[in-house]
């Protein structure tokens, strides 16, 4: 299985040379991390190499981009506190609100790339998405003021 | 020779392993090591006696090439000489399938097939794509010439690795004796594949202009152990030919070289032993304790009794039955646990009779070997073809390729019986 699977590589690799890329393969281990909160799943995909790193990404209820790592430990304790606002998160009756907002946005993220990459947009549409954005921004920001919070043990770091 | 409970239980524990093995309904390896444990748990023999009968000069040879290979492959230069040819065959399809053909079959010969085929497959793959074409009428050729090219070395296929260990047989007897047979047989082989599959192979001007864009030096990714690699294979190829003359076995030749290139390359040594195909060596241990239990309890004494009586002890009747048989039971079945059973029953028809036994080892080298073209079971590098194939979404059916397998392989046993004829019986 292993050699079918260092065959495939090469395949991908020399495509990839072929169209000017470097390439470093480490070997690695990769993890699934799956939790039941209630019928409620919450998924990780983790990445250990022997160099130390490692690269943790959501992949349920909504992704949440990768991030790099220097220690087990970092990547527990985020899996650890990210669980934690998931059951308090649950527990309320917005949750469901809360879900389909995070996948509207993330289609919409997708939708401006395939405007971005391509559609020649004009400068005027780009000032009026961001006028929107900033829009967004701000409601975020009012709804935070007029929100109670729940969890204390890290702060936010987005807002 | 042991007790008679001993002697039925011995051959049940063979029988039943090897019939495990062939069905492939359980990983081949974990059924061997099963078998030769319950051979030391019926005390069929005594644990230090089965190590005995490991032969560590097959396994060293293995281990040894196995490293080199793993750092050479590392290097990109398979993919540097896929390129290099195709760019030279100016992106002909036939072409390629020829220099590939030929390119795959020398490699052969020095390496492990299914190491080879590890290495040329995945690259012919990509050519054929960007040729837009089908890779199956690349991919038949090159395992064919594989299986045939592994024929013509002591170290080209693990039955001949096997025979050289058990005999003494060297390096420059192998090259020497099977050598030019193979070079007749591929001549010929090329010649019914281009029959077969020249006039399917056409593309357009435009994509072979995308095989002359293809630049050979991105696949070189590390200069300075590809120098180092190559040295070192280099050097282990000229002790190959020279280790009868400087009275070292061949697994000392090897693991030098393995030794020396793990030194000098400053990988890290468990990267590359971890990609050894421990599998495999387990498989070859415990055949050997396998095997050797059979040998004790005088079960391999007794064919070798039943099979000079059969062939009367006519070298021309056992030859053509060592070839016929290892090739019929090579296309269907593994050849390495046939092999590692006709080794022993070899070498007691020798002890029992007159007859020179040299002729038989070329017989089983060449039926073993070729006759793992018939099938697309018959040889572990079609299996992995087939496998790959499968992954890029080509079939290549059991029908399809016996329908060019089947007749190359006889065609190459017929050419093999003429040879033995006309040179040794």
């Amino acid at each position: 299985m292993s050699r079918l699977l260092d065959a495939e590589l090469t395949i991908q690799t020399m495509k990839l040379r072929q169209m000017g890329a470097k390439i470093k393969t480490i070997n690695s281990k990769m993890c699934y991390v799956k939790f039941d909160i209630s019928g409620f799943e919450v998924a990780y995909v983790y990445n250990i190499n022997k160099d130390g790193n490692y690269f943790l990404e959501r992949i349920k209820p909504y992704p949440l981009a990768i991030r790099e790592f220097y220690d087990e430990e970092q990547v527990i304790e985020i899996i650890e506190i990210d669980l934690e606002q998931f059951k308090n998160a649950i527990n309320s009756h917005n949750i469901q609100s809360f879900i389909d907002i995070n996948r509207r946005l993330h289609q919409s993220i997708k939708k401006f790339e395939d405007l971005f990459l391509y559609y020649n947009v004009p400068q005027s549409e780009c000032d009026r998405i961001i006028d929107l954005l900033d829009q967004i921004d701000a409601e975020l920001k009012d709804t935070k003021l007029s929100s109670n919070r729940i969890y204390f043990r890290k702060e936010p770091e987005n807002i | 020779m042991l007790g008679n409970t001993q002697l039925i239980v011995a051959i049940a524990i063979f029988t039943l392993t090897y019939v495990v093995i062939v069905s492939e309904k359980v990983n081949r390896t974990a059924i061997a090591i099963f078998g030769a444990v319950m051979m030391l748990v019926f005390n069929i023999e005594m644990q230090h006696e089965a190590v005995m009968h490991v032969d560590f000069n097959t396994i060293g040879l293995l281990v040894g090439m196995m490293i080199i290979v793993n750092i050479l492959k590392r290097t990109g230069i398979f993919e540097y000489m896929a390129i290099r040819a195709a760019k030279y065959a100016k992106g002909d399809p036939w072409k390629i399938v020829f220099i590939f053909s030929i390119l795959t079959g020398v490699s052969s010969a020095f390496l492990d097939n299914v190491t080879t085929i590890l290495l040329v497959v995945p690259v012919t793959i990509v050519i054929a794509n960007e040729l837009k074409l089908n890779p199956i009428p690349f991919l038949v050729p090159e395992v064919l010439i594989a299986n045939i090219g592994g024929t013509a070395t002591l170290i080209g296929d693990p039955p001949n690795i096997m025979i050289g260990s058990a005999t003494g047989l060297g390096f420059l007897d192998f090259i020497v004796n099977l050598g030019p047979v193979v070079i007749i047989i591929t001549v010929v082989t090329m010649f019914i594949l281009k029959r077969v599959y020249g006039k399917t192979l056409v593309t357009t001007d435009e994509r072979k202009q995308k095989i002359l864009a293809m630049d050979e030096h991105l696949a070189i990714k590390d200069k300075k152990l590809l120098v180092k690699s190559l040295s070192v294979l280099g050097m282990t190829v000229i002790g190959f030919m020279l280790h009868q003359t400087l009275g070292y076995e061949s697994a000392t030749i090897a693991l030098f070289g393995a030794a020396t290139l793990l030194l000098i390359s400053k990988l890290d040594p468990e990267d590359i032993l971890m990609e050894i195909e421990w599998p495999t060596i387990f498989f070859f241990m415990s055949l050997f304790i396998l095997v050797g239990a059979l040998e004790d309890v005088g079960v391999i004494h007794y064919l070798a009794e039943k099979m000079l009586l059969l062939t009367k002890g006519d070298l021309f009747f056992t030859a053509m039955l060592v070839l016929w048989g290892s090739a019929i039971a090579s296309a269907f079945l593994d050849n390495i646990p046939f092999v590692a059973t006709m080794i022993p029953l070899i070498t007691s028809i020798g002890e029992m009779s007159s007859i020179s036994i040299t002729p038989l080892w070329w017989a089983l080298a060449l039926g073993a070997c070729l006759g793992g073209n018939g099938t697309l079971v018959g040889a572990s590098a079609n299996v992995i073809v087939s496998g790959m194939l499968e992954k890029q979404g080509y079939k290549l059916s059991f029908v399809e390729y016996m329908k060019v397998g089947f007749p190359i392989m006889l065609v190459s046993i017929v050419i093999s019986t003429a040879y033995l004829i006309v040179r040794y019986l």
